[in-house]
Protein backbone atom coordinates (compact mmCIF):
# COMPACT_ATOMS: atom_id res chain seq x y z
CA UNK A 1 0.00 0.00 0.00
CA UNK A 2 2.61 2.51 1.22
CA UNK A 3 4.73 1.16 -2.14
CA UNK A 4 2.14 2.14 -3.96
CA UNK A 5 1.75 5.13 -2.73
CA UNK A 6 4.84 6.07 -3.45
CA UNK A 7 4.85 4.81 -7.03
CA UNK A 8 1.95 7.33 -7.60
CA UNK A 9 3.63 10.20 -5.51
CA UNK A 10 7.05 9.59 -7.38
CA UNK A 11 5.15 9.90 -10.86
CA UNK A 12 3.30 13.05 -9.88
CA UNK A 13 6.75 14.50 -8.50
CA UNK A 14 8.60 13.96 -12.09
CA UNK A 15 5.50 15.00 -14.05
CA UNK A 16 5.96 18.37 -11.43
CA UNK A 17 9.14 18.56 -12.68
CA UNK A 18 9.12 18.29 -15.78
CA UNK A 19 6.50 21.18 -16.21
CA UNK A 20 8.36 23.46 -13.82
CA UNK A 21 11.76 22.78 -16.02
CA UNK A 22 9.33 24.44 -19.09
CA UNK A 23 10.64 21.08 -20.95
CA UNK A 24 8.84 20.11 -24.15
CA UNK A 25 9.27 16.93 -26.21
CA UNK A 26 9.75 19.58 -28.89
CA UNK A 27 13.58 20.01 -27.49
CA UNK A 28 14.27 16.28 -27.53
CA UNK A 29 14.62 16.34 -31.29
CA UNK A 30 18.19 17.30 -32.10
CA UNK A 31 18.87 20.86 -34.09
CA UNK A 32 19.39 20.08 -37.51
CA UNK A 33 23.11 20.77 -36.79
CA UNK A 34 22.91 18.35 -33.85
CA UNK A 35 21.08 15.92 -36.20
CA UNK A 36 24.28 15.77 -38.34
CA UNK A 37 26.67 15.88 -35.30
CA UNK A 38 24.97 13.15 -33.62
CA UNK A 39 25.15 11.21 -36.81
CA UNK A 40 28.74 11.83 -37.30
CA UNK A 41 30.09 11.59 -33.83
CA UNK A 42 27.79 7.53 -33.91
CA UNK A 43 29.50 6.45 -36.85
CA UNK A 44 32.48 7.16 -34.89
CA UNK A 45 31.76 4.86 -32.54
CA UNK A 46 33.21 1.94 -34.45
CA UNK A 47 36.60 3.29 -35.16
CA UNK A 48 37.93 5.17 -32.50
CA UNK A 49 41.21 6.88 -32.82
CA UNK A 50 44.91 5.35 -32.26
CA UNK A 51 46.73 8.37 -33.83
CA UNK A 52 45.90 11.78 -33.93
CA UNK A 53 42.96 12.54 -35.67
CA UNK A 54 44.01 16.17 -36.81
CA UNK A 55 45.47 16.91 -40.38
CA UNK A 56 48.33 18.81 -39.10
CA UNK A 57 50.62 17.66 -36.50
CA UNK A 58 53.51 19.15 -35.20
CA UNK A 59 56.28 17.04 -35.95
CA UNK A 60 57.68 16.95 -32.12
CA UNK A 61 54.32 16.08 -30.82
CA UNK A 62 54.26 12.69 -28.57
CA UNK A 63 52.61 9.62 -30.39
CA UNK A 64 48.83 9.88 -29.96
CA UNK A 65 48.70 6.72 -28.03
CA UNK A 66 51.70 7.89 -25.25
CA UNK A 67 49.49 11.18 -24.77
CA UNK A 68 46.64 8.23 -24.09
CA UNK A 69 48.21 6.45 -21.44
CA UNK A 70 49.76 9.38 -19.74
CA UNK A 71 46.20 11.07 -19.21
CA UNK A 72 44.98 7.28 -17.92
CA UNK A 73 47.88 7.26 -15.62
CA UNK A 74 47.14 10.80 -14.51
CA UNK A 75 43.60 9.99 -13.93
CA UNK A 76 44.46 6.80 -12.00
CA UNK A 77 47.02 8.40 -9.53
CA UNK A 78 45.19 11.28 -9.02
CA UNK A 79 42.11 9.19 -7.71
CA UNK A 80 44.83 6.43 -5.91
CA UNK A 81 46.20 9.78 -4.32
CA UNK A 82 42.74 11.19 -3.50
CA UNK A 83 41.27 7.70 -1.98
CA UNK A 84 44.32 7.38 0.24
CA UNK A 85 43.65 10.72 1.88
CA UNK A 86 40.18 10.15 2.44
CA UNK A 87 40.69 7.05 3.87
CA UNK A 88 43.39 8.60 5.89
CA UNK A 89 40.96 11.47 6.77
CA UNK A 90 37.13 9.45 6.90
CA UNK A 91 38.99 6.67 8.85
CA UNK A 92 38.73 8.26 11.97
CA UNK A 93 36.00 10.76 11.13
CA UNK A 94 33.66 7.75 10.90
CA UNK A 95 34.73 6.06 14.51
CA UNK A 96 33.78 9.29 15.40
CA UNK A 97 30.97 9.68 14.21
CA UNK A 98 29.59 6.51 15.22
CA UNK A 99 27.47 5.39 18.39
CA UNK A 100 30.11 4.21 20.17
CA UNK A 101 31.66 7.71 21.33
CA UNK A 102 29.51 9.96 22.99
CA UNK A 103 27.01 12.24 21.88
CA UNK A 104 29.22 15.50 22.46
CA UNK A 105 31.73 14.16 20.34
CA UNK A 106 29.47 12.14 17.93
CA UNK A 107 26.96 15.16 17.09
CA UNK A 108 29.49 18.05 16.24
CA UNK A 109 31.44 15.06 13.68
CA UNK A 110 28.12 14.17 12.28
CA UNK A 111 27.71 17.78 11.30
CA UNK A 112 31.23 18.04 9.75
CA UNK A 113 30.80 14.83 8.16
CA UNK A 114 27.60 16.00 6.07
CA UNK A 115 28.87 19.38 4.94
CA UNK A 116 32.03 18.21 3.55
CA UNK A 117 29.73 15.63 1.58
CA UNK A 118 27.42 18.25 0.87
CA UNK A 119 29.46 19.92 -1.78
CA UNK A 120 30.06 18.23 -5.13
CA UNK A 121 33.99 17.47 -5.81
CA UNK A 122 33.84 19.73 -9.16
CA UNK A 123 32.94 22.64 -6.92
CA UNK A 124 35.59 22.00 -4.40
CA UNK A 125 37.58 22.41 -7.30
CA UNK A 126 35.84 25.76 -8.29
CA UNK A 127 36.48 26.79 -4.70
CA UNK A 128 39.79 25.24 -4.49
CA UNK A 129 41.18 26.73 -8.00
CA UNK A 130 40.66 30.29 -6.91
CA UNK A 131 42.27 29.73 -3.22
CA UNK A 132 45.22 28.03 -4.20
CA UNK A 133 45.62 28.11 -7.65
CA UNK A 134 46.25 25.18 -10.40
CA UNK A 135 48.34 22.20 -9.37
CA UNK A 136 47.72 18.64 -9.10
CA UNK A 137 47.39 18.84 -5.01
CA UNK A 138 44.46 21.12 -5.99
CA UNK A 139 42.54 18.30 -7.65
CA UNK A 140 43.83 15.28 -5.25
CA UNK A 141 42.16 17.67 -2.10
CA UNK A 142 39.20 18.52 -4.20
CA UNK A 143 38.32 14.92 -4.87
CA UNK A 144 39.65 14.21 -1.22
CA UNK A 145 37.11 16.57 0.96
CA UNK A 146 33.56 14.84 -0.45
CA UNK A 147 35.17 11.33 -0.19
CA UNK A 148 36.08 11.64 3.35
CA UNK A 149 33.13 12.97 3.71
CA UNK A 150 31.05 9.98 2.09
CA UNK A 151 33.71 7.19 3.91
CA UNK A 152 33.26 8.80 7.58
CA UNK A 153 29.32 8.60 6.65
CA UNK A 154 29.26 5.00 5.61
CA UNK A 155 31.98 3.68 8.17
CA UNK A 156 30.02 5.26 10.91
CA UNK A 157 27.09 3.77 9.81
CA UNK A 158 28.81 -0.05 8.93
CA UNK A 159 29.80 0.28 12.39
CA UNK A 160 27.10 1.26 14.19
CA UNK A 161 24.83 -1.89 12.20
CA UNK A 162 27.67 -4.58 12.73
CA UNK A 163 26.79 -7.21 15.39
CA UNK A 164 28.10 -6.40 18.40
CA UNK A 165 28.40 -9.92 20.14
CA UNK A 166 31.48 -10.51 19.84
CA UNK A 167 32.15 -6.75 21.19
CA UNK A 168 30.00 -7.16 24.26
CA UNK A 169 31.71 -10.72 25.15
CA UNK A 170 34.94 -8.84 25.08
CA UNK A 171 33.76 -6.34 27.47
CA UNK A 172 32.39 -8.74 29.42
CA UNK A 173 36.07 -10.35 30.11
CA UNK A 174 37.54 -7.28 31.13
CA UNK A 175 38.33 -6.14 27.73
CA UNK A 176 38.65 -2.03 27.73
CA UNK A 177 36.64 -0.55 24.98
CA UNK A 178 39.40 0.44 22.69
CA UNK A 179 40.65 -3.60 22.94
CA UNK A 180 37.10 -4.59 22.64
CA UNK A 181 36.45 -2.35 19.40
CA UNK A 182 40.13 -3.61 17.97
CA UNK A 183 39.11 -6.77 18.98
CA UNK A 184 35.13 -7.47 18.48
CA UNK A 185 33.70 -4.59 16.27
CA UNK A 186 36.87 -3.52 14.07
CA UNK A 187 37.16 -7.21 12.36
CA UNK A 188 33.58 -7.65 11.91
CA UNK A 189 32.67 -4.48 10.15
CA UNK A 190 36.09 -4.55 8.28
CA UNK A 191 35.23 -6.27 4.97
CA UNK A 192 32.54 -4.35 3.97
CA UNK A 193 34.41 -1.40 4.89
CA UNK A 194 36.78 -2.13 2.38
CA UNK A 195 34.56 -2.97 -0.11
CA UNK A 196 32.91 0.35 0.45
CA UNK A 197 36.47 1.55 0.27
CA UNK A 198 36.84 0.05 -3.64
CA UNK A 199 33.55 1.42 -4.87
CA UNK A 200 34.51 4.47 -3.84
CA UNK A 201 37.86 4.06 -5.37
CA UNK A 202 35.94 3.56 -8.45
CA UNK A 203 33.96 6.85 -8.00
CA UNK A 204 37.04 8.52 -7.60
CA UNK A 205 38.05 7.38 -10.90
CA UNK A 206 35.73 8.96 -12.29
CA UNK A 207 35.98 12.20 -10.52
CA UNK A 208 39.06 12.47 -11.14
CA UNK A 209 38.57 12.15 -15.24
CA UNK A 210 35.91 14.74 -15.37
CA UNK A 211 38.51 17.08 -13.40
CA UNK A 212 40.06 17.20 -16.37
CA UNK A 213 37.39 19.73 -17.45
CA UNK A 214 39.16 22.25 -15.33
CA UNK A 215 42.10 22.01 -17.08
CA UNK A 216 43.82 19.14 -14.96
CA UNK A 217 45.90 16.22 -17.09
CA UNK A 218 43.50 13.89 -17.09
CA UNK A 219 41.40 12.20 -19.18
CA UNK A 220 38.39 14.95 -19.43
CA UNK A 221 40.88 17.61 -20.35
CA UNK A 222 41.60 15.70 -23.51
CA UNK A 223 38.23 14.55 -24.24
CA UNK A 224 36.96 18.02 -23.85
CA UNK A 225 39.57 19.15 -26.14
CA UNK A 226 38.80 16.36 -28.81
CA UNK A 227 35.30 17.01 -28.79
CA UNK A 228 35.91 20.79 -29.27
CA UNK A 229 37.82 20.33 -32.51
CA UNK A 230 35.23 17.74 -33.93
CA UNK A 231 37.89 14.75 -33.43
CA UNK A 232 34.90 12.16 -32.62
CA UNK A 233 37.18 9.26 -33.17
CA UNK A 234 39.38 10.53 -30.70
CA UNK A 235 36.31 11.19 -27.87
CA UNK A 236 35.80 7.24 -28.61
CA UNK A 237 38.64 6.84 -27.62
CA UNK A 238 38.56 8.42 -24.74
CA UNK A 239 35.09 6.98 -23.79
CA UNK A 240 36.35 3.55 -24.72
CA UNK A 241 39.59 4.18 -22.03
CA UNK A 242 36.97 5.46 -19.24
CA UNK A 243 34.32 2.46 -19.56
CA UNK A 244 37.47 -0.38 -19.76
CA UNK A 245 39.09 1.36 -16.58
CA UNK A 246 35.54 0.92 -14.71
CA UNK A 247 34.98 -2.79 -15.88
CA UNK A 248 38.12 -3.38 -14.27
CA UNK A 249 37.76 -2.25 -11.50
CA UNK A 250 35.20 -3.60 -11.19
CA UNK A 251 36.42 -7.15 -11.61
CA UNK A 252 38.67 -6.80 -9.43
CA UNK A 253 35.93 -5.42 -7.01
CA UNK A 254 33.76 -8.49 -7.28
CA UNK A 255 36.47 -10.74 -6.89
CA UNK A 256 37.64 -9.32 -4.06
CA UNK A 257 34.02 -9.13 -2.96
CA UNK A 258 32.81 -12.69 -3.27
CA UNK A 259 35.58 -13.79 -1.34
CA UNK A 260 35.39 -11.96 1.98
CA UNK A 261 31.96 -10.53 2.07
CA UNK A 262 29.11 -12.86 3.24
CA UNK B 1 49.98 -26.61 25.29
CA UNK B 2 50.09 -23.22 26.66
CA UNK B 3 48.38 -20.38 25.59
CA UNK B 4 51.25 -18.30 24.15
CA UNK B 5 51.42 -21.56 21.88
CA UNK B 6 47.50 -22.22 20.82
CA UNK B 7 47.41 -18.36 20.01
CA UNK B 8 50.74 -19.01 17.49
CA UNK B 9 49.14 -21.90 15.91
CA UNK B 10 45.78 -20.34 15.29
CA UNK B 11 47.79 -17.12 13.96
CA UNK B 12 49.02 -19.61 12.02
CA UNK B 13 45.92 -21.01 10.75
CA UNK B 14 44.26 -17.87 9.89
CA UNK B 15 42.79 -17.75 6.10
CA UNK B 16 45.21 -16.26 3.85
CA UNK B 17 43.94 -15.31 0.26
CA UNK B 18 46.78 -14.29 -2.44
CA UNK B 19 44.31 -12.35 -4.60
CA UNK B 20 43.57 -10.57 -0.87
CA UNK B 21 47.23 -9.78 -0.18
CA UNK B 22 47.61 -9.11 -3.93
CA UNK B 23 45.36 -6.81 -4.51
CA UNK B 24 46.44 -4.97 -1.15
CA UNK B 25 50.02 -4.51 -2.20
CA UNK B 26 49.45 -3.40 -5.66
CA UNK B 27 46.75 -0.84 -4.50
CA UNK B 28 49.69 0.61 -1.78
CA UNK B 29 52.25 0.64 -4.39
CA UNK B 30 49.84 2.51 -6.79
CA UNK B 31 49.27 5.17 -3.49
CA UNK B 32 53.01 5.10 -3.08
CA UNK B 33 53.63 5.91 -6.59
CA UNK B 34 50.80 8.48 -6.46
CA UNK B 35 52.34 10.40 -3.55
CA UNK B 36 56.10 10.23 -4.08
CA UNK B 37 56.60 9.40 -8.15
CA UNK B 38 56.37 13.29 -8.77
CA UNK B 39 53.09 13.45 -10.01
CA UNK B 40 51.25 14.64 -7.08
CA UNK B 41 53.73 17.45 -5.33
CA UNK B 42 53.04 17.94 -1.82
CA UNK B 43 55.40 20.86 -1.67
CA UNK B 44 53.66 22.88 -4.51
CA UNK B 45 51.02 23.82 -1.70
CA UNK B 46 53.51 25.48 0.50
CA UNK B 47 55.10 27.79 -2.18
CA UNK B 48 54.88 31.81 -1.32
CA UNK B 49 53.04 32.84 -4.18
CA UNK B 50 50.28 29.93 -3.25
CA UNK B 51 50.58 31.08 0.77
CA UNK B 52 49.94 35.00 -0.84
CA UNK B 53 47.02 33.67 -3.05
CA UNK B 54 45.80 31.93 0.22
CA UNK B 55 45.59 35.21 1.94
CA UNK B 56 44.16 37.37 -0.95
CA UNK B 57 41.51 34.94 -1.34
CA UNK B 58 40.19 34.32 2.33
CA UNK B 59 41.07 38.22 3.22
CA UNK B 60 39.42 39.45 -0.15
CA UNK B 61 37.61 37.54 -2.47
CA UNK B 62 35.66 35.15 -0.46
CA UNK B 63 34.48 38.53 2.41
CA UNK B 64 30.85 38.85 1.39
CA UNK B 65 30.55 42.14 -0.25
CA UNK B 66 28.90 44.46 2.62
CA UNK B 67 31.34 43.52 4.82
CA UNK B 68 34.79 44.68 3.13
CA UNK B 69 35.88 47.63 4.26
CA UNK B 70 36.07 49.34 1.32
CA UNK B 71 33.22 49.41 0.13
CA UNK B 72 31.45 51.10 3.42
CA UNK B 73 31.89 48.31 5.61
CA UNK B 74 27.48 47.61 6.36
CA UNK B 75 26.65 45.31 9.55
CA UNK B 76 24.70 42.36 9.95
CA UNK B 77 21.83 44.00 8.62
CA UNK B 78 24.02 44.62 5.07
CA UNK B 79 25.15 41.07 5.09
CA UNK B 80 21.37 39.88 5.32
CA UNK B 81 20.03 42.02 2.77
CA UNK B 82 23.10 41.08 0.41
CA UNK B 83 22.02 37.44 1.11
CA UNK B 84 18.66 37.55 0.33
CA UNK B 85 19.00 39.49 -2.73
CA UNK B 86 21.51 36.86 -4.44
CA UNK B 87 19.22 34.70 -3.35
CA UNK B 88 16.03 36.44 -5.00
CA UNK B 89 17.89 37.30 -8.10
CA UNK B 90 19.44 33.59 -8.52
CA UNK B 91 19.71 31.00 -5.72
CA UNK B 92 15.63 30.46 -5.89
CA UNK B 93 15.98 30.09 -9.81
CA UNK B 94 19.08 27.81 -9.30
CA UNK B 95 18.02 25.50 -6.51
CA UNK B 96 14.44 25.04 -7.57
CA UNK B 97 15.73 24.50 -11.12
CA UNK B 98 18.48 21.87 -9.38
CA UNK B 99 16.18 19.95 -7.39
CA UNK B 100 13.62 19.66 -10.73
CA UNK B 101 16.23 18.34 -12.83
CA UNK B 102 17.12 15.57 -10.25
CA UNK B 103 13.88 14.72 -9.68
CA UNK B 104 12.75 14.14 -13.30
CA UNK B 105 16.26 12.40 -13.89
CA UNK B 106 15.56 10.00 -11.27
CA UNK B 107 12.09 9.36 -11.99
CA UNK B 108 13.45 8.18 -15.35
CA UNK B 109 16.28 6.22 -14.39
CA UNK B 110 13.76 4.48 -11.80
CA UNK B 111 11.53 3.87 -14.24
CA UNK B 112 13.95 1.68 -16.52
CA UNK B 113 15.59 0.32 -14.16
CA UNK B 114 12.48 -1.11 -13.29
CA UNK B 115 11.24 -2.56 -16.66
CA UNK B 116 15.18 -3.51 -17.16
CA UNK B 117 15.25 -5.39 -13.48
CA UNK B 118 14.31 -8.61 -14.76
CA UNK B 119 15.84 -8.77 -18.07
CA UNK B 120 19.28 -8.03 -16.26
CA UNK B 121 19.04 -10.75 -13.86
CA UNK B 122 20.82 -14.07 -14.11
CA UNK B 123 17.63 -16.08 -12.25
CA UNK B 124 14.88 -15.40 -14.46
CA UNK B 125 16.63 -15.90 -17.56
CA UNK B 126 16.97 -19.08 -18.16
CA UNK B 127 15.75 -22.32 -19.95
CA UNK B 128 13.83 -22.99 -17.14
CA UNK B 129 14.07 -20.37 -14.22
CA UNK B 130 13.88 -21.23 -10.89
CA UNK B 131 13.53 -25.20 -11.33
CA UNK B 132 16.65 -26.00 -13.56
CA UNK B 133 20.13 -24.46 -13.52
CA UNK B 134 20.14 -25.01 -17.00
CA UNK B 135 21.99 -22.33 -19.08
CA UNK B 136 21.02 -21.74 -23.24
CA UNK B 137 21.77 -19.28 -25.13
CA UNK B 138 19.46 -17.14 -26.12
CA UNK B 139 18.17 -16.24 -22.71
CA UNK B 140 21.87 -16.22 -21.45
CA UNK B 141 22.55 -13.71 -23.87
CA UNK B 142 19.59 -11.39 -23.35
CA UNK B 143 20.41 -10.89 -19.30
CA UNK B 144 24.35 -10.48 -20.40
CA UNK B 145 23.39 -7.83 -23.24
CA UNK B 146 20.98 -5.84 -20.45
CA UNK B 147 24.08 -6.12 -18.00
CA UNK B 148 26.39 -4.85 -20.77
CA UNK B 149 24.34 -1.91 -21.18
CA UNK B 150 23.81 -1.17 -17.70
CA UNK B 151 28.02 -1.06 -17.51
CA UNK B 152 28.25 1.43 -20.74
CA UNK B 153 25.74 3.60 -19.18
CA UNK B 154 26.94 3.74 -15.52
CA UNK B 155 31.10 3.72 -16.39
CA UNK B 156 30.34 7.59 -18.39
CA UNK B 157 30.58 10.23 -15.77
CA UNK B 158 26.87 11.84 -15.67
CA UNK B 159 29.62 15.40 -16.81
CA UNK B 160 30.45 13.74 -20.03
CA UNK B 161 27.23 12.37 -20.89
CA UNK B 162 25.71 15.85 -20.42
CA UNK B 163 28.46 17.89 -22.44
CA UNK B 164 27.98 15.57 -24.84
CA UNK B 165 24.44 15.74 -25.03
CA UNK B 166 24.31 19.82 -24.96
CA UNK B 167 26.14 19.75 -28.45
CA UNK B 168 23.04 17.63 -29.47
CA UNK B 169 20.35 18.87 -28.10
CA UNK B 170 20.89 22.56 -27.93
CA UNK B 171 21.06 24.84 -24.05
CA UNK B 172 17.55 23.48 -22.83
CA UNK B 173 17.47 21.27 -18.99
CA UNK B 174 17.11 18.45 -21.52
CA UNK B 175 20.99 17.39 -21.24
CA UNK B 176 21.26 17.75 -17.81
CA UNK B 177 18.01 15.50 -17.15
CA UNK B 178 19.48 13.16 -19.42
CA UNK B 179 22.84 12.63 -18.51
CA UNK B 180 21.51 12.02 -14.98
CA UNK B 181 18.84 10.00 -15.93
CA UNK B 182 21.26 7.28 -18.13
CA UNK B 183 23.98 7.09 -15.88
CA UNK B 184 21.87 6.11 -12.84
CA UNK B 185 19.52 4.02 -15.46
CA UNK B 186 22.76 2.11 -15.39
CA UNK B 187 23.38 2.02 -11.78
CA UNK B 188 19.78 1.14 -10.91
CA UNK B 189 19.12 -1.61 -13.78
CA UNK B 190 21.91 -3.28 -12.09
CA UNK B 191 20.77 -2.94 -8.65
CA UNK B 192 17.65 -3.89 -9.39
CA UNK B 193 18.88 -7.35 -11.01
CA UNK B 194 20.66 -7.78 -8.00
CA UNK B 195 17.34 -7.43 -6.05
CA UNK B 196 16.00 -9.48 -8.26
CA UNK B 197 18.63 -12.29 -7.93
CA UNK B 198 18.16 -12.08 -4.05
CA UNK B 199 15.20 -12.95 -3.94
CA UNK B 200 13.77 -15.81 -2.35
CA UNK B 201 13.87 -18.97 -4.61
CA UNK B 202 11.36 -21.15 -3.25
CA UNK B 203 7.73 -19.39 -4.10
CA UNK B 204 9.13 -18.65 -7.43
CA UNK B 205 10.27 -21.77 -7.84
CA UNK B 206 6.50 -23.07 -7.03
CA UNK B 207 5.39 -20.37 -9.36
CA UNK B 208 6.90 -21.65 -12.14
CA UNK B 209 5.98 -25.34 -11.61
CA UNK B 210 2.54 -24.22 -11.39
CA UNK B 211 3.07 -23.16 -15.12
CA UNK B 212 3.59 -19.60 -14.80
CA UNK B 213 5.47 -17.48 -17.95
CA UNK B 214 8.48 -15.15 -16.64
CA UNK B 215 6.33 -12.29 -17.25
CA UNK B 216 3.49 -13.93 -15.32
CA UNK B 217 6.44 -14.19 -12.27
CA UNK B 218 7.54 -11.06 -13.01
CA UNK B 219 4.32 -9.38 -12.41
CA UNK B 220 2.43 -11.73 -9.59
CA UNK B 221 6.52 -12.26 -7.86
CA UNK B 222 9.02 -10.29 -8.69
CA UNK B 223 7.95 -6.59 -8.42
CA UNK B 224 5.68 -7.02 -5.47
CA UNK B 225 8.61 -9.03 -3.24
CA UNK B 226 11.43 -6.24 -4.74
CA UNK B 227 9.86 -3.45 -4.90
CA UNK B 228 10.42 -2.03 -0.96
CA UNK B 229 14.95 -3.32 -1.60
CA UNK B 230 14.10 -1.00 -5.04
CA UNK B 231 12.84 1.82 -3.44
CA UNK B 232 15.67 1.96 -0.93
CA UNK B 233 18.06 1.69 -3.58
CA UNK B 234 15.82 4.79 -5.51
CA UNK B 235 15.99 7.24 -2.84
CA UNK B 236 19.73 6.70 -2.31
CA UNK B 237 20.24 7.29 -5.56
CA UNK B 238 18.17 10.53 -5.11
CA UNK B 239 20.36 11.86 -2.53
CA UNK B 240 23.62 11.72 -5.06
CA UNK B 241 21.50 13.01 -8.51
CA UNK B 242 20.80 16.10 -6.79
CA UNK B 243 24.57 16.62 -5.71
CA UNK B 244 25.28 16.12 -9.29
CA UNK B 245 22.44 18.22 -10.76
CA UNK B 246 23.87 21.37 -8.64
CA UNK B 247 26.89 20.59 -11.09
CA UNK B 248 25.38 19.95 -14.62
CA UNK B 249 24.77 23.64 -14.34
CA UNK B 250 27.93 24.58 -14.93
CA UNK B 251 28.15 23.31 -18.89
CA UNK B 252 25.61 25.85 -19.43
CA UNK B 253 22.02 24.45 -18.35
CA UNK B 254 20.23 26.52 -15.55
CA UNK B 255 20.79 24.90 -12.51
CA UNK B 256 23.11 26.22 -9.29
CA UNK B 257 26.13 25.25 -11.23
CA UNK B 258 25.37 27.86 -14.10
CA UNK B 259 25.26 30.71 -11.73
CA UNK B 260 28.35 29.61 -9.70
CA UNK B 261 30.28 29.58 -13.12
CA UNK B 262 28.77 32.98 -13.61
CA UNK B 263 30.11 34.38 -10.36
CA UNK B 264 33.86 33.03 -11.13
CA UNK B 265 33.80 34.69 -14.57
CA UNK B 266 32.50 37.98 -12.57
CA UNK B 267 35.29 37.65 -10.27
CA UNK B 268 32.55 37.50 -7.60
CA UNK B 269 33.70 35.10 -4.97
CA UNK B 270 32.00 36.08 -2.28
CA UNK B 271 28.63 35.08 -4.26
CA UNK B 272 30.17 32.51 -5.38
CA UNK B 273 30.45 30.91 -1.99
CA UNK B 274 26.98 32.12 -1.21
CA UNK B 275 25.50 29.94 -4.06
CA UNK B 276 27.60 26.68 -2.97
CA UNK B 277 26.21 27.10 0.14
CA UNK B 278 22.51 27.17 -1.31
CA UNK B 279 23.61 24.19 -2.96
CA UNK B 280 24.41 22.39 0.18
CA UNK B 281 21.63 22.93 1.91
CA UNK B 282 19.85 21.70 -0.81
CA UNK B 283 21.75 18.76 -0.84
CA UNK B 284 21.29 17.92 2.73
CA UNK B 285 17.62 19.09 2.40
CA UNK B 286 17.41 15.98 -0.12
CA UNK B 287 19.56 13.77 2.16
CA UNK B 288 16.66 14.25 4.31
CA UNK B 289 13.47 13.79 2.47
CA UNK B 290 15.34 10.52 0.87
CA UNK B 291 16.11 9.37 4.90
CA UNK B 292 12.52 10.01 5.90
CA UNK B 293 11.36 8.26 2.75
CA UNK B 294 13.34 5.28 3.55
CA UNK B 295 12.74 5.03 7.31
CA UNK B 296 8.54 5.47 6.42
CA UNK B 297 9.48 2.53 3.55
CA UNK B 298 10.91 0.14 6.14
CA UNK B 299 8.00 0.61 8.85
CA UNK B 300 5.87 -0.40 6.35
CA UNK B 301 6.63 -3.99 6.49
Amino acid sequence: MRRGLVLVALLVCGLAAFLALGLGFGDLVPRPGGLKLAGEFLGAAWRPALDYQADFVPQNAPAFLSVALAALRKTLLFAAAAMSLSLLIGTPLGLLGSALVPARVRLPVRVLIALMRSVHELLWAVVLLAALGMSSLTAVIAIAIPFSGTLAKVFSELLDEAPTTAYRALRGTGATPLQAFLGGLLPVAAPDMGAYAFYRFECAVRSSAVLGFFGFPTIGYYLKRSFENLHYREVWTWLYMIVLLVLVLEWWSAHLRRRFVA
Amino acid sequence: MSVAQRVHELRRQRPRDRFLRGSLVLLAAVVIYAWFGGDVRVTELFSERRAANLARFFGHDAMPRPLRDAEGGGGFGALLQWVGQVWREKGATGVGATFAIAALSIVLAGAYGLLTAPLASRTLMRCDPYLSSEDCAWWRSVSISFRLIAVALRAVPEYMWAFLLLAVLGPTAWPAVLALAVHNAGILSRLGAETVENLPRRPLAGLRRLGASRSQIAVSALYPLGLGRYLLYFFYRFETCVREATVLGMLGVVSLGYFVVEARARDRYDELLLLILFGAILVLAADFISWLARRWLRQAK
